[in-house]
């Protein structure tokens, strides 16, 4: 979560205030509502202490929409901290995402209701959150006898948590929408792992970047560790076009730094090996100013600015998350003693090789990262945490009901590879019911041709997009481009996603035909072309 | 990635494709992407404009010289072949963004000629015409890889691999050059790692070796580079880089009157290019260059003949170069093959086309190609030569003396290859 989902989520919490009543002391108890018309506004608790919010219109048709809000930090930021100081933890209701008044209101218009808990517990949360999530639909349909369909969506790991219920409970829900798709815990905080382990072993040995402490002593140590990564981070950005490494850099980073390796060619690898996005709000690693710079900018600069952007955005949930999940599982859970970060960047060492400064330079950079290099001494797991880790909830990625996917190409935290994910496993799963279908043809001479039950939304990039001053310096003040940033998306996606849900709802089938290209179309810088195809996260190549 | 193959991407078009093909009416005969009744639409992406276009911006006018003949003459089936070209300035995340403008917008049938192996390999992971069933023809790079009918399967090599020439002029140097020392400015990534192998496996071992990272070849780095080979005093230095890397090592070498033996590779060899940025045409007199095609100025050959009229009069006043020649020589290629494909061709038929009869299309080359199914590998050697006073490269001797080889532990040899005569008029038939 980066400054400007705070900024939101503190919106949100405004937006919400405006409709609750006071909230019922017993848990589980019926919810509290107002009464009111045309929009009637309730909040209760669930059994696990969960606050939710229910706004239900006049016309109420039977069907509510469940939104599921994505990771917040679980304990409080210090202001003191770069970008993310002054965050509060907060358990307050999302009914829908980021409290948006027209999604809210396009469902109002159809009849339907909108739902959200704050869930009991923030940071890495699926478990408890469909556990929530269930509970609330039937406190909902309690309340509400009329109700017919639940459609469910969520961002980030909301949208984790989306695809956990689709996937334990599909009796319960007629459509779903995971946006911007979190990955299960393991791949997620394995590219977090790298990213910070990277950093760690070549520009400040002394960011923990995991294993912490037990309790508040790890939660000290993790705003240690938020504070000399945003400064690393800062002193990386001073050194890109000198291609000076920090002054904090270890043995190993000011060894390479006296080679000649320029301290943006091991940002960019460090992205690379970790799976971050090459395009970030403001580099789109293809544009460079007139002039001198018109191609060594985006051949040798942008992709390591990109990465700069990007791993800045991510780095706090990465420290913050990790601290979380090491919190829930008694130690540490990162393990590269065994990753291979060569054949991690085999097939981006080539299109970025220009910006990574040659092969020479590559080889240098991996020969520095391997666990054959004391200088770099790799991170190992706690046995019994990664097995703690591994009984988390984890989505297969069956796909049970109509599934409308939807993220960013290039979103740093939760990866279009995550999503992709569920698209290929998808085709497994078609496959085997489409012979199914032959096979009971085969005894009863009926085919019935099994339905498609997913759609996949890309938000993708321009063409181009960074910006050049007069002097030919790049902007980064202007908002973050299409496709960019973590659930970047325009009220005109998210109402499109919205829409998607209600007809498939009413259906039973997702939309399909000239009407779903016109609204693909109208919404602005969505794909839905089968061709696009990006990489599963970094860890599953490893296993 | 763990569980992707190939036939989870072939699955995963058709499953998503559920979608696609309720969302428009299908016609009662569906109409290839990129074919009317009237045109072929063929889309090509290279460097037209910054320092690596040098020379390979002629590559587009060259291909569309051919294509305006071929259309005069009839096209293929009544069809005109149309190429559209989109600059990537040598950019891989460029080309990867105007390869997806020419398949999504453009809507071209196929690729053509894309030029640049970090490119190629960009467009490859990225735009992934093997998932959408594009066909990639005759691609200008050099890159053994790129022949993995497996990995790549809708993209085809024309030239030598950077093996297959690294190994030729491996041996050119140990039956000329014995005891002499040998220096290397190569590119430093995938390309030079192609010749690095291929001068491997020639036991090639160099007194030094100097690379250079793509896009840093300028005059300055050039001085550089000339240090290094004359610290380690080189007798003979071989230019295995791109045009603008061989152009700034002569120019300078000119303006320091370092003159070690030069020894220039294909890709960065063309007289004209090297010519046109300054440097005088004595510094390249007696260097050693290798070229699968003839040599420009042999306008005994058909196929020069005919592609420098062709050219003249599409290009009035541009220089018939060795850029020239393979651009032409590409078109031809691509002519057959679209030819090959059927009365309506398809992007399954191209490839099929040039899977089962690619080995036997007619080109200009001096060494056959070696297509099938299993195996993409383009041409399979070089002749070599020398340049003259005026910088032109011509046959040692003035014949021509081709060696083939492959991209593995091979022998190089002579090659025994007897170009077929070219098609009347130099169209497919």
């Amino acid at each position: 979560m980066k400054k400007v989902r705070i900024l939101s989520l503190i919106s949100v919490t405004a937006l919400i205030t405006t409709v609750l009543v006071t909230a019922p002391t017993v848990a589980n108890a019926a919810p509290a509502c107002d009464g009111k018309s045309p929009i009637q506004s309730c909040v209760g608790v669930t059994s696990d202490g969960a606050p939710y919010a229910m706004q239900v219109p006049a016309n109420f048709n039977g069907t509510v929409a469940l939104y599921s809000h994505g990771y917040r930090y679980n304990v409080d930021i210090p202001a003191g901290i770069p970008l993310i100081g002054g965050y509060k933890v907060t358990n307050t209701p999302e009914p829908v995402p980021n409290g948006n008044a027209e999604v809210a209101k396009y469902f109002f218009s159809q009849g339907i209701a909108i739902l959200g808990s704050g869930f009991a517990r923030q940071g890495w949360n699926p478990d408890s959150a469909i556990k929530t999530n269930v509970e609330l639909i039937g406190i909902f349909k309690k309340a509400f006898p009329k109700t017919k369909d639940v459609i469910a969506w969520g961002a980030s790991l909301g949208g984790a948590i989306t695809q956990g219920m689709a996937e334990k409970y599909p009796s319960l829900l007629s459509a779903v929408a995971p946006m911007c798709l979190a990955d299960n815990v393991q791949p997620q905080l394995t590219g977090a792992g790298d990213f910070l382990w990277g950093l760690k072993v070549l520009f400040d040995p002394t960011i923990k970047g995991g294993n912490y402490s037990a309790g508040a002593a790890g939660v000290a140590e993790s705003y240690s560790d938020l504070v000399k990564v945003f400064t690393v981070m800062g002193k990386l950005q001073a050194g890109i076009p000198s291609g000076a490494w920090p002054d904090t850099s270890s043995a190993t980073g000011k060894a390479l730094a006296a080679a000649g390796v320029p301290s943006r060619s091991a940002l960019l690898l460090l992205g690379l090996m970790a799976g971050l996005p090459t395009q970030s709000a403001h580099f789109d690693s293809i544009s460079g100013p007139p002039g001198a710079l018109a191609l060594s900018f985006p051949l040798a600069v942008s992709p390591a600015l990109a990465i700069l952007e990007n791993g800045t955005n991510a780095a706090a949930l990465a420290v913050l998350a990790t601290q979380d999940v090491e919190n829930q599982t008694g130690g540490a859970v990162f393990d590269n003693t065994k990753t291979d970060y060569a054949a991690r960047i085999d097939g981006e060492r080539v299109i970025f090789n220009a910006a990574l400064s040659g092969n020479t330079v590559i080889d240098a950079l991996l020969g520095a990262l391997s666990a054959a290099n004391p200088g770099a001494p790799r991170a190992a797991a706690n046995p019994v945490a990664v097995a703690k880790m591994k009984a988390l909830h984890m989505n297969t990625g069956k796909i049970n009901v109509p599934t409308i996917l939807m993220v960013g190409v290039a979103d740093p935290i939760t990866p279009a590879g995550a999503s992709q994910r569920l698209v290929d496993l998808y085709v497994d799963q078609y496959a085997a019911e489409k012979a199914a279908a032959v096979k009971e043809y085969r005894t009863t001479r009926e085919y019935k041709n099994p339905k498609n039950n997913l759609l996949m939304l890309w938000n993708t990039t321009p063409a181009s997009y960074t910006k050049f001053s007069e002097l030919g310096a790049p902007i980064t003040t202007t908002p973050a481009a299409p496709g960019t940033n973590h659930c970047n998306f325009t009220t005109a996606q998210l109402l499109l996603v919205a829409k998607s849900l209600v007809h498939a709802a009413n259906t039973g089938k997702l939309p399909s035909g000239g009407a779903m290209y016109t609204g693909v179309r109208k919404a602005g810088n969505l794909s839905i072309d089968k061709g696009i195809y990006f990489p599963w996260m970094k860890f599953y190549g490893d296993n | 990635m763990k569980a992707m193959n190939r036939r989870k991407l072939l699955t995963a078009s058709a499953v998503l494709a559920v979608v696609g093909l309720a969302a428009t009416a299908i016609p009662a005969q569906a109409r290839e992407v990129g074919v009317s009744p009237t045109q072929i639409k063929l889309g090509m992406t290279l460097p037209m404009t910054g320092a690596a276009s040098l020379g390979y911006n002629k590559i587009p006018g060259a291909a569309k010289a051919y294509f305006d003949y071929l259309n005069a003459n009839g096209g293929i089936n009544g069809r005109q072949v149309t190429l559209i070209v989109k600059d990537d300035r040598y950019v891989p995340t460029e080309a990867v963004a105007k390869t997806n403008e020419l398949i999504l917008k453009d809507k071209v049938m196929a690729l053509l000629a894309p030029l640049g192996t970090a490119n190629v390999k960009a467009v490859a992971a990225v735009v992934n015409p093997a998932r959408r069933g594009v066909p990639v023809l005759f691609i200008n790079t050099g890159f053994s890889g790129f022949a993995d009918a497996k990995k790549y399967p809708t993209t085809y090599p024309v030239l030598p691999s950077y093996i297959m020439e690294a190994k030729i002029m491996g041996e050119y140097i140990k039956d000329n050059f014995a005891g002499k020392k040998i220096g290397l400015l190569y590119q430093d990534d995938d390309f030079g790692s192609d010749a690095l192998a291929g001068f491997k496996t020639a036991g090639i071992n160099f007194a030094v070796r100097v690379p250079y990272a793509a896009g840093s070849q300028t005059a300055a780095a050039a001085a550089g580079w000339i240090t290094k080979f004359k610290a380690a005093e080189a007798d003979v230095v071989i230019l295995f880089g791109v045009s603008s890397a061989t152009s700034a090592m002569l120019g300078v070498s000119a303006q320091l009157q370092y003159k070690p033996q030069w020894m220039l590779g294909s890709v960065g060899g063309d007289a004209t290019t090297i010519k046109l940025t300054g440097v005088p045409a004595g510094v390249l007199f007696n260097a050693i260059g290798f070229s699968p095609v003839p040599a420009t100025t042999d306008m005994k050959d058909e196929y020069v003949k005919l592609f420098s009229d062709i050219y003249a009069k599409a290009v009035p006043g541009s220089p018939f170069d060795l850029n020239v020649l393979l651009g032409m020589n590409t078109a031809f290629m691509a002519a057959q093959a679209l030819k090959a494909a059927g009365p309506n061709p398809t992007r399954k038929s191209l490839i099929a086309a040039i899977n089962t009869k690619g080995a036997s299309f007619q080109n200009s080359a001096l060494v056959p190609t070696n297509y099938s199914k299993n195996n993409h590998v383009g041409l399979t050697g070089y002749w070599v030569g020398k340049y003259s006073p005026t910088g032109d490269l011509a046959p040692i001797g003035g014949t021509y003396v081709a060696y083939t080889t492959d991209s593995g532990s091979g022998p190089v040899v002579k090659s025994n290859y007897k170009r077929p005569a070219m098609p009347a008029k130099g169209l497919p038939n």
